[in-house]
Parts: structure tokens; C-alpha cells; sequence
């Protein structure tokens, strides 16, 4: 590869910018050097990873005054070697996002014994909770690159999972329409774009056949104006902590353990294979370990000796609305605008998310797109707040918000997912830079990484073995708000808890709480018991029903009430309590 | 599914419910029946133990427990029929409630008349655009109120409280009394949010700060809060830039604001004012809806509780008298006008057979005496003298000489615009 081609053309691109470039024989190419800003930190990775002879980026920029946070592995590392070897395992699995949860239910088809590693108290906490839910139909990926192809493979395969695993997919559709003829042309460059990557039943429709497809437009009055749509029917709308749950809880079912709290500080490796991982809790000894850390992976993988792609937090911004405020449209529904247009040729990695709704039937705002350099930084602002409104126009007010939050998604500087058994260190694969569509994909990413593993077991002779008896079925615990009075009744006549209910917004009950929390991945904080049942994501934000959430958890923990966490970690709601003189003095005497 | 005919269901157990329920009884109401979600009678006030209640009703000052129990007393007195522990899950225009709880399952009450008697719910953080980190520790001055009042638990050490509201400052005695630390009180506006009485009691007596003029943009922390920015706002409420000052204290209080729980009311497809937030009302209090009346916070967030319980009487006699009328149509109605420095008039409007009405208002701005005037047509029905009103202090008059037509009610500073 030539690397004084690139500098040349950096010269020119970046006047006044100092950067070294190195590039190894797989042709990932290494930055170093300091330069001015952040937003030329991330610009110069990204041009030089469209450099067509390019596969990744690693970046080792700086900026002078500029703290980049790196994470101290250290501490967690001494711990867990003092512990020595906890576990043996055939694969480890780093993180409970929607990737992790993904390969470890597909992973437990066979006789294998699979650990899933979580740092933080639950399933989908990081990127996986910050998504609007939104099963891309494919369209507007770049064709050719390994997500376009996953994220179709993974649209289509959702039916399937959602049917087994029993949670809500509702295939809304999307829809892009033109009030103006010159604007079809938009809608022709992206149905082309659709159609190259085999996005399922995409079609351009008059806009007497948009009105039909989507109501919403007749009821907001813009129905007559609609001159043309592009109708991509394959589009899906879930809740995704709800999929990374039923996944989570189906493997678990079929044998598969989660780590909760437990931060992986190191890979093991001996002579090009992989050995195991180094937890802040000991060490687990493993055949193969898979990699899916999400805002992380970049820093696993170079434990693991394989320094292959620099992930740049993307930050995304997500308003939820009230759902007083009905959404418009049914579908997931776009005004192709000139200034959308804009917008997509300004911003070539994404302008982030618009309007759309959840399955619950409230308005979803966002996210925003930022580039941050605080992989930790979740922290929301008036800008991003205001871009993803924005996006709204003038239907949506901030009076309507009942939330706001951020994510930060796993950006690596190459746009597309790093999904390879690594050629570095052999047994560790890596599922790295799984952003969006990385929900809509997570069924095929699954797939891939299974016939990874099993090409390789075949290939280094201890094939895998089916479970004969795999149970792909998960019953999910009843949701009252979606049964009828006569259903309820039964329900209620049968387990009293479903007669009290806790969260007044939502309408979620005492036995749905219960039911969470006897499941087979029981959540062990409040939010992870929102993200559940539904207690607490309402209008009043669990002003009512916290705690009484709080007083179950605790219950059926055998915890005491100081000891329940909002989130984990020291996010403890009570500190003491103000009735204990008494017990205290007992205790200190 | 259990069926139940009633002549007047009262949803909601509070102050206004109670008050409501007692009434109808005491009018020869047969079958009364009053829903309440929690496991007691007695609403928000179970968590009140601080004094002031009562004051106007009983000459008294009690606590909300001692007010609430006395409603409490009287309802089981009157042998009033009382479900706890239940949820009402759906209103119909045509008065039908869909509940549950555990002992009976699934409820469907066919009522003549319902009163709503939901109360209010709290604004949080998103709702007054705080920023930054999501982590524990904040929470809204209710939820700290039933946690360190009802439950025994502290929820911090050191607290700042956004909002002078009554429920901010009684939290903030209450608070430092428990031995957790307010730092202060800061107030978005540029007065004080809550009555003037529990300025001095509360803060005052304690030596706790009140900033006005100032807010909280931002929350520091992840896993507890460890810091909270503030900061100085303009006269539109926008933080000035170079004001910002970090806090040090691991709870944020937020006393923002109170807001009408009407989601049961939207199910029936009743109208909502969007300056009260609660249903538009006629002098029965009454909604859009006939034959369901609405009283108490979720009708209009009331500064006292006494005017509360005064609101749910107005309600069950209304209610009384439409099952005894049996009224079918929709009145005809006559609007209530707020103008000058009247910010709103519940009710609304009148029906124009109405003679009497009581009415309850709250003005704009802060005068040391004002005249308020309610006029119909060329007529002035009634002139009152006040003295030190302002924003926080509710307002109520009655008048018995309304003799149909519009009715416009006006608060002008002394001396101005006298005819």
C-alpha cells in the first residue's frame, strides 16, 4: 500500500495539520500525531478511511488541551488476577448489548458453554437503550458494504425472532414523500439505492396511493399536496431494551450465563490464539471470545493484540413524547424536503434521526448526531436537545417531552461493522463498530458470527454440536395493557397481583413488576425494571411509582431499601434511614 | 367481570373526593361509592404532616393527616362505600368505569354521575429542561416528601431545591429538620413561587437562601448526583451566560409546578382548559361531558386544601342535582372572562339559569391592593377590595345576583380605571 499517496493528498486537504501515517499489511492504516480540534481529529479519520486502498483507521491523534479520557484497566486487572481462574468456558461473550445478547441466544443452540461478560448491572445499557427501535428496511445504507447486507438479512429476519422470542415487532412501514415534482428525484436516487440492496417490497407510489398507505397525511391536511412517495413496507418498530431482554432471557433458558457487573480488563492470549479474559471478578478461561463492547470493542480488541479500528463516540440526543401527543403518522413518515436533501449531502456519515413513534405509541425524537471525545459522556445539552426537536417542525413542542437522554453510538472511522474472527489472534472475533442499523441487523450479525464460530470449530476439529433439546421459544409475561377487560379479569382472578396496579402512567401492574422480577434475568435496579414492565417511563417519570418499585425490588431481593440502585453501581436512591436511631445505636454499641 | 350500578362514583380519595362524597351523602344521595388507587383514604395529604391545613374550614391549624382523617372519620361515619387499592383504568363519555383490583378483579360501575377527584401530579426534570447527567438523586419534592415522611428514608445530605413553590419550601424545612443540608432554594422567576407565610416559616426561620432570578441547566453525576450547575436567567427565562455556579450536594429537589392528572378525563373526551390544565367547568363544576363533574387539583391546581374540599361540595351538589334533574342536553352556557391581571376564572362559564356560583381565580402580578370586579354586561354584580394579593394566593368570591349573560372578572390596581 501507498502510504506517500495518502500523504500527499492529506497535505492538500488538511493545510497545517501534522499527521504520520502508518499502514500494516492488511491495510489498516495508523494516525499519529497531534492536531487542531476534535472535529479534525474525527474528519481526518474518516477521509483517510475512504481512501479506496483503505480498510480501517486507527487513530492516535491528539489534540493539545484537549482531554480524551482513556479508560484505567488497571485496577480492574489486579483484582481479577489476584482471584486467579473463576471460570472455564468455551466462549466468553464481552457485553449484553443487542449484538451480545443476539449471538449468545444463537450460540445456545449448540452444547457449548457460553458466559455472556456485562459491566454495567443489566442487558442493553449501553448503545441498545439510547435507539429509537427502528428496524431499518435497508434503503439507505451504502450498497456493497457488510451492513447493507446484514441489515437486510437482519429486516427480514425479525419476523422470526419476534414470533419465537414473543416481543412487539410492528412492521409500520416507511415513507418518504415530495410536495414538489422536482424532489421525485430524490425519491428515484433512494428507491435505486433500495433496490440495489434488495430492501423488501420498496416501491415509489403516486400520492393518491401514499394517502391510502398512510392516513396521517390526509389527517394532517397535507394529504393533497403529497406528489409522489417512496414506500418501503419493510420497516419495523421495536422496543430494543425489549429485544435485548427476550433474547437475554431465552438464552439464559437454554443454558447460557450472564456476568453482570463485571468489567473484562484484559484478553489472554498465547501464541496467535486466544485464552481467555482478565474480569475485575477473576479469570475465565475460554476457547473463543467474542467481542461485543459496543463503545469499547476498539480497546478489547487491542487487548487481545488486534488494534484494527479507533471507535469516536457518536453522541445521540432521543426526546420521548407524551403520549397525550398522538403520533401523526402510522409509518415511520418523512417530507423529502430541499433542505432534507441538504442536510443528507452535508452530512455524509448521518444527520441522525427524525420523528418517528415507538410501539407503545409515543412520539420519538432524534437521536442528534455528535462527535464527543468522552467515550463516558452521556450527558445531554440544549444543542442536541433542539436538533433532534427540531427535526419536527413545528408539530412537536417542548412541552410534549416527558424524557430526554443520551447515547453514544459505536462510530469506528471505516462507517461500516468490523465482524471477522480476528487473523491476529485466532478464537477471538470481533463485533465491533455496530452502529446504526445495528438493531436491524442484530438477527444476521447473530448468524454470522454463529457460522464463524462454526466453520472454525469444523475446521480446528471439535465441531459444534446442536442442543437436542434447544427451546427457541419464550413465553413473555403478560402485558395488560394490551388485553382486553375479560382477559384482565381472569388474569386477576388467577394471580391477585395483576389487580394492583403500580405505575398509574402506564397502567403497569403489581404482578407485572413480580414477573420481571422472577424472570430468568432478573433486573437488579429501578431503570432496569423500567426498561422491563414499562414502571416509571410515563408522563410522571416515577414520581408515583418509584417506590413503590423500590419496595419490591428490595422485597424480592432480600435487600434492604438503601441498597437498591436507580442504575447500578452507587446510583443508590436512599442513603439511611431517618427512623433507625434506636437499631443504630444497637449496632454500634 | 364484577358489575356494579352507583348513583355518584367519586374517583380519587383525597381532600376533594372525600369532601365530594360526604356531601352527596349528606344530600340524600343513596349509593355512594368512592375509588381510590392507594391502599388509604386521604390523597397527598397522608404524606403532609407539616401544620397550616384546615385553617378556613375548621378555624384550626392542622396537619394534613389530622384533615384528612377527619374526612376520613365522617365518610366511614355516613357508611359511605369506599374501594381501595383500586385502579380506575377507563372513562366513558356515557359514565362507565372500567377498574381493578385485587380482591374483585375487573369493575364495570355504571354511574348516574361521576366526579373526578384525580388531584395533580408533578412537572420533573425534562419538563423544566435541566441538562446533563441522568444519575439518582433526583427527584421531585413529593417523592423526597413520601419518602422521608411516609417510608423513613433519607434520599441525600446535601440538597439544592429548584423551585420556591409551597411543596419546595415545606420540603425545605422539612429537609434540614431531618438533618440533611439545604443548601438553598432557587427560583426561576423573579418572585417567589410559594405563600408568604411559608417563605418565613420555612426559610426564613432556618436561614436557608432563596434565589430568585436563578435556575438549575445541569446535573452532574453518574451514578449519584455530585454537583448541580445554576444559574442567573433574563426576563425570559434564559440562563445569562458567565452566571453559571457549580453546586456541590448529591440531591436536586425539583418543586416546579403541579399539573391536573387528566388522562382519565381525556378516555371520556373531555375538554381541557389549556391555562388550568383541568377540564373546562360551569358553575356545578361540571365538564363538558354531562353528568361528570370534576373538583379539586384536577380541576385547577388550588393553593389551599380548604378551597379543595370547597370545590368537591360545589361538585356533589351539581352532581345531586343532575341524577334528581336527570338532565339529558347540554346547557346552554354563558363564558366567565378573565381580564386585567386575572390570569384564569374556574369556572369558565355559567349555565344561564345560574344565580349563585362561587368562583376562584388567581391574578398576574403581585399589588399591595387591587379592586376586584365581576361585571355582567353594564352591571357590576360585585367590587372587592384586596389587599396583598399575588401569583401564588388563590382567589374566591361568591355572588348571588348573576342574572344570565357573560360575566367578565377583573383585578385593577387601586385607582385605575374607576368609573
Amino acid at each position: 500500500m501507498d502510504i506517500s499517496k495518502i500523504e500527499k493528498a492529506f497535505k492538500k486537504k488538511f493545510p497545517g495539520e501534522k499527521v504520520s501515517f502508518s499502514a500494516d499489511k492488511r491495510s489498516i492504516v495508523t494516525l499519529r500525531g497531534e492536531v487542531g480540534t476534535w472535529e479534525n481529529l474525527v474528519a481526518i479519520g474518516q477521509w483517510t478511511a475512504k481512501r479506496p486502498e483503505v480498510k480501517n483507521v486507527v487513530s492516535k491523534l491528539t489534540v493539545p488541551g484537549l482531554c480524551i479520557p482513556k479508560k484505567d484497566y488497571a485496577p480492574f486487572k489486579a483484582a481479577g488476577e489476584a482471584l486467579g481462574v473463576t471460570e472455564r468456558a468455551d466462549v466468553v461473550i464481552i457485553g449484553a448489548g443487542i449484538s451480545g445478547c443476539g449471538i449468545a441466544r444463537e450460540l445456545s443452540k449448540y452444547s457449548l458453554k457460553v458466559l455472556v461478560v456485562e459491566k454495567d448491572d443489566d442487558v442493553a445499557t449501553g448503545a441498545t437503550k439510547a435507539n429509537n427501535g427502528n428496524i431499518h428496511p435497508g434503503h439507505a445504507v451504502t450498497p456493497g458494504t457488510l451492513k447493507a447486507k446484514l441489515n437486510i438479512e437482519g429486516n427480514r429476519m425479525y419476523t422470526q425472532w419476534a414470533e419465537e422470542l414473543g416481543f412487539e415487532l410492528q412492521r409500520s412501514g416507511a415513507m418518504g414523500y415530495v410536495t414538489r415534482w422536482p424532489l421525485k428525484l430524490a425519491l428515484k436516487y433512494s428507491y435505486s439505492k433500495a433496490k440495489k440492496n434488495g430492501a423488501d417490497g420498496a416501491e415509489i407510489v403516486s400520492g393518491k396511493r401514499a394517502r391510502e398507505l398512510e392516513p396521517g397525511l390526509d389527517r394532517c391536511g397535507i394529504g393533497p399536496k403529497v406528489k409522489a412517495a417512496l414506500w418501503l413496507p419493510s420497516m419495523g418498530l421495536v422496543e430494543p431494551y425489549q429485544v435485548a431482554v427476550a433474547l437475554a432471557e431465552n438464552a439464559v433458558e437454554n443454558g447460557v450465563r450472564f456476568l453482570f457487573n463485571r468489567t473484562v480488563a484484559d484478553v489472554l492470549t498465547e501464541g496467535g490464539q486466544v485464552k481467555g479474559v482478565v474480569t475485575d471478578k477473576g479469570i475465565i478461561e475460554a476457547r473463543y471470545v467474542i467481542n461485543c463492547a459496543g463503545i469499547y470493542a476498539d480497546e478489547i480488541s487491542a487487548m487481545a493484540g488486534d488494534e484494527c479500528y479507533t471507535i469516536h463516540p457518536r453522541k445521540g440526543v432521543i426526546a420521548i413524547l407524551d403520549k397525550a401527543k398522538r403520533p401523526l403518522f402510522n409509518c415511520l413518515c418523512e417530507h423529502i424536503t430541499l433542505d432534507e436533501v441538504k442536510l443528507n449531502l452535508k452530512n455524509t456519515t448521518t444527520k441522525g434521526g427524525g420523528m418517528c413513534r415507538t410501539p407503545e405509541w409515543n412520539i420519538l425524537m432524534g437521536p442528534s448526531a455528535a462527535e464527543i471525545s468522552d467515550k463516558e459522556d452521556l450527558s445531554t445539552n440544549p444543542q442536541d436537545l433542539a436538533y433532534a426537536m427540531g427535526r419536527g417542525g413545528d408539530k412537536v413542542s417542548y412541552g410534549d417531552v416527558i424524557r430526554y437522554f443520551a447515547g453514544n453510538r459505536p462510530a469506528d472511522y471505516s462507517e461500516d461493522f468490523v465482524i471477522e474472527m480476528s487473523p491476529v489472534t485466532h478464537g477471538f472475533v470481533n463485533v465491533g463498530a455496530i452502529q446504526s442499523p445495528g438493531l436491524a441487523s442484530a438477527p444476521a450479525v447473530a448468524r454470522m458470527v454463529e457460522n464463524i464460530i462454526r466453520q472454525d470449530a469444523k475446521e480446528t476439529g471439535a465441531p459444534l454440536e446442536k442442543k437436542e433439546n434447544w427451546n427457541p421459544k419464550r413465553i413473555p409475561p403478560p402485558e395488560l395493557r394490551r388485553m382486553s377487560w375479560q382477559e384482565r379479569d381472569e388474569l386477576i382472578k388467577e394471580n391477585p397481583a395483576y389487580g394492583r396496579v403500580i405505575c398509574r402512567c402506564e397502567g403497569i401492574t403489581e404482578g407485572e413488576i413480580l414477573a420481571a422480577v422472577r424472570s430468568p434475568v432478573p433486573p437488579a435496579s429501578i431503570d432496569a425494571v423500567k426498561r422491563r414492565t414499562r414502571a416509571g417511563m410515563g408522563r410522571c417519570q416515577g414520581g408515583f411509582c418509584q417506590p413503590r418499585v423500590l419496595e419490591l425490588l428490595a422485597r424480592e431481593q432480600g435487600d434492604d431499601w438503601t441498597e437498591v440502585t436507580l442504575k447500578g453501581g452507587n446510583s443508590n436512591v436512599l442513603l439511611k434511614e431517618n427512623r433507625c436511631e434506636e437499631k443504630a445505636g444497637e449496632v454500634s454499641e | 367481570m364484577k358489575h356494579i350500578d352507583s348513583d355518584i362514583v367519586v374517583i380519587g380519595a383525597g381532600p376533594a373526593g372525600m369532601a365530594a362524597a360526604i356531601k352527596a351523602r349528606e344530600l340524600g344521595t343513596e349509593k355512594v361509592l368512592v375509588l381510590e388507587r392507594d391502599t388509604e383514604a386521604g390523597g397527598i395529604l397522608q404524606q403532609c404532616i407539616h401544620d397550616g391545613f384546615g385553617i378556613h374550614r375548621f378555624g384550626r391549624r392542622m396537619s394534613g393527616n389530622q384533615y384528612a382523617q377527619a374526612f376520613a372519620d365522617r365518610l366511614a361515619e355516613l357508611q359511605i362505600e369506599l374501594k381501595t387499592d383500586t385502579m380506575v383504568l377507563e372513562l366513558t363519555p356515557q359514565r362507565t368505569i372500567y377498574a381493578c383490583n385485587k380482591t374483585e378483579g375487573m369493575l364495570e360501575i355504571h354511574a348516574k354521575a361521576v366526579i373526578l377527584a384525580m388531584g395533580c401530579r408533578e412537572r420533573t426534570a425534562s419538563q423544566v429542561l435541566i441538562y446533563g447527567d441522568r444519575p439518582a438523586g433526583v427527584l421531585t419534592a413529593g417523592a423526597v416528601q413520601r419518602y422521608i415522611n411516609m417510608e423513613g428514608y433519607l434520599p441525600g445530605k446535601k440538597a439544592v431545591i429548584l423551585g420556591s413553590g409551597d411543596i419546595g419550601l415545606i420540603m425545605a424545612r422539612r429537609m434540614t429538620l431531618e438533618g440533611i443540608e439545604v443548601e438553598g432554594v432557587y427560583e426561576v422567576m423573579e418572585n417567589p413561587g410559594g405563600l408568604t407565610r411559608n417563605i418565613v416559616q420555612c426559610l426564613d426561620d432556618y436561614g436557608i437562601p432563596l434565589h430568585l432570578s436563578t435556575t438549575v441547566t445541569e446535573v452532574h453525576g453518574r451514578g449519584r448526583v455530585e454537583a448541580v450547575t445554576v444559574a442567573q436567567v433574563d426576563e425570559n427565562r434564559k440562563p445569562i451566560p458567565g452566571t453559571q455556579r457549580r453546586i456541590d450536594c448529591d440531591l436536586l429537589v425539583l418543586a416546579v409546578g403541579l399539573i391536573p392528572e387528566n388522562e382519565l378525563s381525556r378516555t371520556a373526551g373531555i375538554e381541557i382548559d389549556p391555562r388550568t390544565r383541568g377540564p373546562v367547568l360551569d358553575n356545578a363544576f361540571m365538564t363538558g361531558v354531562p353528568g361528570i363533574f370534576a373538583a379539586g387539583n384536577v380541576a385547577v391546581v388550588f393553593d389551599l386544601v380548604d378551597y379543595v374540599s370547597e370545590s368537591g361540595e360545589i361538585a356533589a351538589r351539581g352532581a345531586a342535582e343532575f341524577i334528581a334533574g336527570g338532565q339529558t342536553s347540554a346547557a346552554e352556557y354563558c363564558p366567565v372572562l378573565a381580564d386585567g391581571e386575572v390570569s384564569f376564572v374556574v369556572p369558565q362559564r355559567i349555565r344561564k339559569d345560574c344565580r349563585e356560583a362561587t368562583f376562584f381565580l388567581r391574578v398576574k402580578n403581585a399589588r399591595k391592593t387591587a379592586t376586584l370586579r365581576c361585571i355582567a354586561g353594564d352591571e357590576t354584580l360585585l367590587k372587592k377590595k384586596c389587599m396583598h394579593i399575588a401569583p401564588p394566593e388563590m382567589l374566591t368570591f361568591s355572588t348571588d345576583k348573576i342574572k344570565g349573560g357573560a360575566l367578565t372578572v377583573s383585578m385593577e390596581k387601586e385607582g385605575e380605571a374607576d368609573d
